[in-house]
């Protein structure tokens, strides 16, 4: 069972483990590399994701759950380790460090950390366009990766907003709101994050929607928390080979959260 | 409910005003929740926020959002960036009158929308009257420097102010 964390709970193994994984991804061109996994949010085309309707949170999670399997493959293979697993850890940006600090310390952009931007692996053609629509989003040169520029910590959403979102009586009202909370901090982080073919290129995006993702489970345990609408359960949530159905019960995906840090 | 195209503009073009008043047959009844709702929003452009502000015509995208300013919320808008595919890619369809059409609707299909402004506008209500909203749409292009007021980016159908008296307190003010 995986055991996702808040970034300020990694310890410096995970940290190093989290770091590597990506690094592995990073360098598979195929179906189990990250450029895969990013280009299925948005650019190349067929973009696949799921936003502004009531598929938002269904589809973000199956498309979690395969990219936290591959990053464990990535690592697996290049460290010849078949043990080893790693666990995509959440980004609280309403906690006092965030609103002060912004980022997480451990996606900052500084030496070679490779959480700090993710290798756009985009055609000439894609590209262009990208840097014709979107200026600022990814950098210049042959070998682009992705940029950021975030705003004021400050303005990152409180936790009263998130409170006020956890109370929401249906799964639809519930689906909206944190929609739109998630809209804003995609905004405050800037650059690439700012628009939706090319934000999953970023490696903070895992952070951010593993958030989003543990908002929901928060949700789901509360006395609120009801399953979506009885039509949509039987819904495929391509291009995954699953259900929303099969989604709704994270620990038949493998994986938990950490409610909260006890020690 | 107003359309788009009757709502008004506001300071140099750059803002949309729309009256929503509160509706006169709602009394001073008490009421637990309020949302203004959009329809048919457009998302196929970069990202952007709208921000609301109550009888304050002259509100910009300098304007604080203050409650002395009568601001009372904002949504924000993941844009798409533009059309990366062939000539018709991003033009969405009417929706299929065909049973048999099992396709989903296309990724950027308008969407619908909703900013709860209970607060706001109970506040605004205790010794005022609801006249105007004004709709300021700001970009959140990916470089800080590049953003600003943003006209050209919102579209609606449809914008509503929709009033409830729940049974629950979930929708009731902290």
């Amino acid at each position: 069972m995986g055991l996702r964390k808040s970034t300020a709970a990694l310890g410096d193994a995970e940290w190093t483990d989290l770091r590597d994984a990506f690094t592995a991804a990073y360098r598979l061109s195929d179906e189990r590399g990250y450029g895969f996994y990013a280009g299925l949010h948005g650019l190349p085309l067929p973009a696949y994701c799921q936003h502004g309707t009531v598929l938002f949170l269904l589809w973000h999670r199956a498309y979690l759950y395969f990219f936290e399997r591959a990053l464990t493959d990535a690592l697996r293979r290049a460290r010849g380790d078949p043990a080893v697993a790693v666990s995509l850890p959440w980004w609280d940006w309403t906690s006092a460090t965030s609103h002060h600090a912004g980022l997480p310390a451990g996606y900052a952009t500084d030496g070679g950390n490779p959480l700090a931007a993710g290798p756009v692996t985009l055609d000439d053609s894609d590209l262009a366009t990208v840097r014709r629509n979107l200026p600022g989003a990814i950098s210049d040169g042959p070998s682009p990766v992705t940029v950021r520029d975030p705003g004021p910590p400050d303005d990152l959403p409180r936790q009263r907003t998130v409170t006020r979102a956890l109370r929401a009586p249906t799964f639809t009202d519930f689906s909206r709101l944190v929609e739109g909370i998630h809209n804003s901090v995609h905004g405050w982080v800037g650059g690439a994050m700012s628009a939706v073919p090319i934000a999953a290129y970023d490696p903070v995006f895992w952070a951010h929607h593993s958030m989003i993702d543990r908002l929901w489970y928060l949700w789901q345990i509360s006395p609120r928390g009801v399953n979506p609408p009885a039509w949509l359960l039987d819904r495929a949530l391509a291009p995954w080979p699953v259900t929303v159905r099969q989604v709704l019960d994270v620990s038949r995906l493998g994986y938990e959260y950490a409610v909260q840090v006890v020690a | 409910m107003v359309t788009m195209q009757d709502a008004a503009r506001g300071e140099s073009d750059q803002t949309v005003i729309v009256e929503l008043p509160y509706p006169t047959a709602a009394g001073a009844q008490p009421f637990t929740r309020a949302d203004v709702v959009f329809t048919g929003v457009d998302h196929s452009t970069s990202s952007y926020e709208v921000r609301l502000f109550f009888n304050n015509p002259a509100a910009t995208a300098g304007t604080p959002r203050a409650v002395e300013e009568g601001y009372a919320g904002r949504f924000t808008v993941f844009g798409h960036g533009g059309c990366y595919g062939d000539e018709g890619h991003c033009e969405v369809p009417e929706p299929s009158t065909d049973p048999t059409d099992l396709r989903p609707p296309h990724p950027l299909t308008p969407l619908d929308t909703y900013v709860t402004v209970t607060d706001a506008l109970r506040a605004l209500l205790a010794g005022d009257t609801l006249r105007t909203t004004t709709l300021v749409p700001v970009s959140l292009a990916p470089r800080q420097q590049d953003r600003g007021p943003a006209p050209e980016l919102l579209h609606f159908a449809d914008v509503s102010l929709q009033i409830y008296l729940t049974a629950t307190e979930s929708d009731a003010p902290e």
